[in-house]
């Protein structure tokens, strides 16, 4: 483990309600989980001095292009860095990263990450959710929103893998099963899903079902980060981040020599965040890994060598990433019945700081002191990965 | 003849001889004029030996299909007469690989390494575009 990477810790974490609908701004929602997530660290906002993230209220008004100079205004305090993820679903989760390696090297003291989704899409200004025609002249002419990539991944892995429609389910499954043990799921109340539920229902992207793709829906979330001197002295037991990395391979599949991979050649970021970690597979107690789409997490848990290339499906299917299993995954009940607002990976590392914590309730791993999350950037083809451990 | 109301391709001027190409129902790409590698969508540069120079070359419009979904819900409601339709990302002869749809067969004769080539369809009288149709 790197001693290094031990000086800074995350400290305080918090998400509002998740829902299809909220009816508030996007400002309204973001001021609260700042306040919550300062809150929950035991911080308040003059000992915050850098922020990661777009923020929704640098949207109003002429010269808002500059989140840390808006985000000073807005809170009355001064900002000594600003940075930004930028893997589309997964900046939030690289953000916390960001802010890592900004206490890191002391550029700031105490960062916060934080997202607010109130429109339905990714939660970036002018994003969009990805399910219309884009404009974009590979993909528009044709009628495929990007989105749709996900439905050809899943036949193309099905081709060469022999997965199957049921191993995919199995994915939406074992999520509603964690998400029943989670009030704040957005699926909770909805009852148990089986195998044959998912097969059952309705076609989207074939070979992918209703039940096979994440629902469109809002929430936001935020995660306070500060030096580990500082955190010995606050509310919770501090987390660190022990390995972290990154991957970019292209914009869209047609540039990629497989499609049955998103890390890079080999599963780079997990290959490179657990050679920073210096722990092992066997190490992982609990993992939060993007489920976008069922198909996500079987070529995210290959990619990241806990199965061979290949058998994700088999993998899922053998019971191994349930509560219970050996390595319990998405225990919050993952994007497909948690929440999939704005950039959802930061309520994977919310889940993970729950779970190291001991305060994730009925659906806690006993004794969970190390978490690995993995995330891919929507439909651009970039991965990261990191490995948290409790103090 | 009703107005066609999908998308039409909105080409840069990097993009533009790729259209202009279809439009004359022809499959250019750029090759490299410095290792002369195809490249497939169109940059200012070689991503294999960064030259910047490059010409356009005509593909052969042969290929296998590499893989597809079937789309069952519609992105915009231009598309929702031609529910379900595939969208197939191809992989010619020459190794480029490209999004489009597949037409003229039966959903339940897709399959996974079929062989396919180019057709053509004049959608307006400025703008064609390219499709595949089983081989």
């Amino acid at each position: 483990m790197s001693e290094a990477l031990k000086k800074a810790a995350i400290v305080g974490v918090y998400q509002s309600v998740q829902a299809r609908q909220l009816n508030r701004t996007p400002e309204d929602l973001y001021i609260e989980v700042v306040k919550g997530a300062l809150q929950d660290a035991g911080l308040t906002i003059k000992d915050v001095d850098g922020i990661v993230g777009a923020n929704p209220l640098q949207t109003e008004g002429e010269g808002r292009g500059i989140p840390g100079s808006v985000f000073a205004e807005y809170f009355g305090t001064h900002m000594r860095y600003a940075g930004q993820g930028l893997t589309a679903t997964q900046a939030d989760a690289m953000g916390m990263l960001h802010a890592i390696e900004a206490v890191n090297t002391g550029r700031a003291h105490t960062v916060l990450v934080a997202t607010a989704a109130a429109r339905s899409g990714f939660g970036v200004p002018g994003g969009d959710s990805g399910q219309g025609v884009s404009g974009d002249q590979w993909l528009s002419p044709f009628g495929l929103p990007r989105v749709g990539y996900y439905g050809i991944f899943a036949r193309r892995h099905m081709h060469e893998y022999g997965t199957t429609s049921a191993q995919l389910a199995r994915v939406a499954v074992n999520d509603r099963k964690h998400a029943l043990l989670n009030p704040a799921a957005i699926m909770h109340s909805r009852g148990p899903l089986t195998v044959e539920d998912v097969v059952n229902s309705r076609m989207i992207y074939d070979p992918l079902h209703l039940f096979d793709c994440s629902p469109v829906n809002q929430g936001g979330g935020a995660i306070v980060v500060t030096t580990a001197e500082r955190a010995r002295s606050l509310k919770h037991r501090p987390v660190h981040v022990l390995g972290f990395a990154e991957s970019y391979s292209a914009v869209d599949i047609f540039h990629l020599p497989t499609i049955t991979s998103f890390d890079g050649p080999g599963g780079m970021s997990g290959k490179e965040a657990f050679a920073m970690a210096g722990v092992s597979h066997s190490d992982i107690n609990v993992a939060q890994i993007s489920d976008h789409f069922t198909i996500n997490p079987i070529i995210e848990l290959e990619d990241l060598g806990f199965c061979k290339k290949g058998e994700g499906g088999p993998f899922v299917e053998s019971g191994a990433v349930e509560l219970g299993g050996k390595m319990p995954m998405n225990t919050n009940g993952g994007y497909l019945s948690h929440s999939h607002a704005g950039g959802p990976g930061i309520y994977d590392i919310i889940e993970l700081v729950r779970q190291l914590r001991g305060e994730a309730g009925a659906r806690q791993v006993p004794n969970a002191r190390i978490g690995l999350h993995h995330g891919v950037g929507a439909t651009f083809i970039s991965a990261q990965t990191a490995i948290l451990a409790r103090d | 003849m009703t107005q066609y109301q999908k998308p039409l391709p909105e080409p840069s001027s990097l993009t533009q001889p790729f259209w202009d190409g279809v439009k004359q129902h022809k499959l250019l790409v750029q090759k490299c004029s410095s290792c002369s590698k195809l490249r497939h969508t169109p940059k200012p540069l070689c991503p294999h030996c960064l030259s910047q120079e490059f010409t356009w070359a005509p593909l052969s419009g042969q290929g296998q299909l590499y893989s597809y979904t079937v789309m069952h819900r519609s992105p915009a409601p231009s598309f929702d007469g031609d529910l379900p339709y595939v969208v197939a990302l191809v992989e010619l002869k020459e190794g480029i690989r490209m999004i489009s749809n597949l037409v003229h067969c039966p959903l339940d004769k897709v399959r996974v390494g079929m062989p396919v080539k180019v057709v053509y369809e004049d959608v307006t009288k400025e703008a064609s575009i390219f499709k595949f149709a089983p081989a």
